[in-house]
């Protein structure tokens, strides 16, 4: 992992900082392009993954924002009460799992910390002339974080809070289909979902989703399975009480893992033969041959992945 | 050799040992307070007393991510439980009798924060949420009602050299886990090999 020291924090809105990251001698830093994460460890060993908010063309820092999360897991807390300025983080390169793809017109929706990759992506389109809009919607102005940024980005942005534009109605504003354009949304699970509820009606591939939780899966149960490792000629038993990666990790088959609920996608292996029950939030094709081990199973008793 | 030896009472105690400052007293508090805090946010072990209420003690290691041991407020604390032997000694000495003591620490720190309260059990799904690590959640916590909380002198951890990276070697003096657990189940050498290697693979599970 890269060491990155903190370079600044800043309160950016009531409860969000933002932690702008650089390399301790000041080398550039991996190139990145907007909707990029990177994984995050802190001191106590824990590991987040938070998107890049800040300027891809920087090479010198990245930037991510941090919400107050008090029954969370810990790290959020951590971050907004003991982290300072000159502190050490360790990162892994930046991936992007929620890339900005060609389209005719972009409509960016976020809510909340789910500003984060939309705000670089509405830099980026901004930039390239492209033709977009923006609807952000938060509780009020204390929530309200970059905000000087967003202002600046100008008459695309609408900000819907109690301070501004009001509530944005999602199943009013996305009923009429707008053939041409591209949707990316990114915000509280509560929030995406109604996007996509309100979205069930546009042409397929319209919606682009990035997720902090994962998408509500309905399985069957777990049962035993076999894995071959054709490459490695490895043969993992995978019994039903553990996870896929957790069964090929015991055998130091070369996976990794991060968010290890089936929303980051760094565990990814591809399948050469069996079926493959999804249970992850980033499949959409139930067909497809990559799988994600953390959470995803064998739907049969045999699968051979090519690894 | 000798094993019986003259027992103090509590008069010939304080006449060897004195009595302590009133600063050392005056510095034991009832809750956490902004420094204990930082510091149990950066602690990863701590060792756990509990006893039954015949007084029979038990004290046991607990080990995690720095900051494991959750601060709800400053007089409540929650330790998770993982996985271990299932002796559930500490457990049992809870139910029987809530009283608890803890030495926490944090790595290079030559001075240990000591909480002393009252504990229960339980399996409160939301706290226990709040304690996932690696995905998976413990299935028990201890909740601790703070009583005593202060910062014990570091003079155990200096003589000791307890951080000082060559002190490792000690560790390369003593016998390995599996050939205690033989000699003490009389098993033979063979065995404590096996089991040696079969740890191995155990501490691979850490969750």
């Amino acid at each position: 992992m890269l060491p990155l020291v903190v370079k600044r924090i800043t309160r950016e809105s009531t409860d969000i900082v933002s932690l702008e990251l650089a390399d301790p001698a000041g080398a550039p830093l991996p190139a990145w392009e907007p909707g990029a994460h990177i994984d995050l460890q802190l001191i106590t060993r824990q590991q987040r993954q938070y998107s890049l908010c800040g300027d891809p063309n920087d090479l010198g820092t990245y930037r991510v924002a941090v919400l107050r999360e008090e029954l969370s897991r810990g790290a959020s807390m951590y971050i907004h009460t003991f982290l300072r300025e000159g502190r050490t983080v360790w990162a892994r390169p930046p991936r992007n799992l929620f890339p900005l793809l060609p389209a005719g017109e972009y409509l960016l929706l976020a809510a909340g910390i789910g500003i984060t990759p939309i705000l670089s992506m509405a830099n980026d389109l901004k930039r390239r002339g492209a033709a977009w809009s923006m609807n952000y919607a938060v509780q009020d102005d204390a929530h309200l974080p970059f905000r000087s940024e967003i202002e600046a980005l100008g008459n695309a942005v609408t900000i819907n809070s109690r301070d501004r534009a009001g509530r944005l109605d999602l199943s009013a504003f996305l009923a009429e289909v707008r053939p041409g354009v591209s949707v990316y949304s990114c915000g509280p699970a509560r929030f995406t979902d109604a996007v996509e509820e309100a979205m069930q009606h546009w042409p397929a591939r319209s919606l682009h989703l990035e997720r902090f939780e994962p998408k509500p899966i309905v399985a069957l149960p777990n049962a035993d399975f076999t894995v071959t490792a054709a490459r490695s000629n490895v043969v993992v038993e995978v019994p039903a009480g553990e996870s896929m990666l957790h069964a090929m990790k015991g055998k130091d088959l070369p996976v990794t893992g991060s968010c290890l609920r089936g929303i980051c996608g760094s565990c990814a292996v591809t399948v050469l033969e069996g079926a493959v029950e999804h249970r992850d939030s980033l499949t959409s094709d139930p067909e497809s041959r990559i799988m994600y081990p953390c959470v995803s199973r064998a739907l049969g008793s045999d699968l051979v992945i090519d690894l | 050799m000798k094993t019986e030896f003259r027992k103090l009472d509590e008069n010939d105690l304080r006449e060897r040992l004195g009595f302590p400052d009133a600063a050392t007293t005056e510095k034991i508090m009832d809750h956490i307070d902004a420094s204990c805090l930082t510091f149990l946010a950066h602690s990863p072990f701590l060792c756990l007393s509990t006893s039954d209420s015949a007084g029979n003690c038990d004290n046991s290691p607990r080990g995690d991510y720095p900051g494991f041991v959750r601060v709800l407020d400053d007089r409540t604390i929650v330790i998770p439980d993982r996985l271990g032997n299932k002796l559930a000694d500490s457990f049992l000495n809870i139910l029987d009798n809530g009283h608890v003591g803890l030495v926490c620490f944090v790595p290079g720190m030559t001075e240990t924060l000591r909480i002393n309260g009252t504990a229960y059990i339980t399996d409160d799904p939301e706290l226990l949420g709040m304690l996932e690590q690696d995905h998976v959640t413990p299935s028990l916590a201890t909740v601790i009602r703070t009583e005593e909380v202060y910062l014990h002198c570091g003079r155990a951890l200096l003589r000791s050299g307890l951080w000082d990276v060559e002190m490792q070697d000690l560790a390369k003096e003593v016998p390995t886990s599996g050939t205690m657990w033989a000699e003490a189940s009389g098993l033979s050498a063979e065995v404590g090999k096996l089991i040696d290697e079969g740890m191995v693979g155990a501490y691979n599970t850490l969750y």
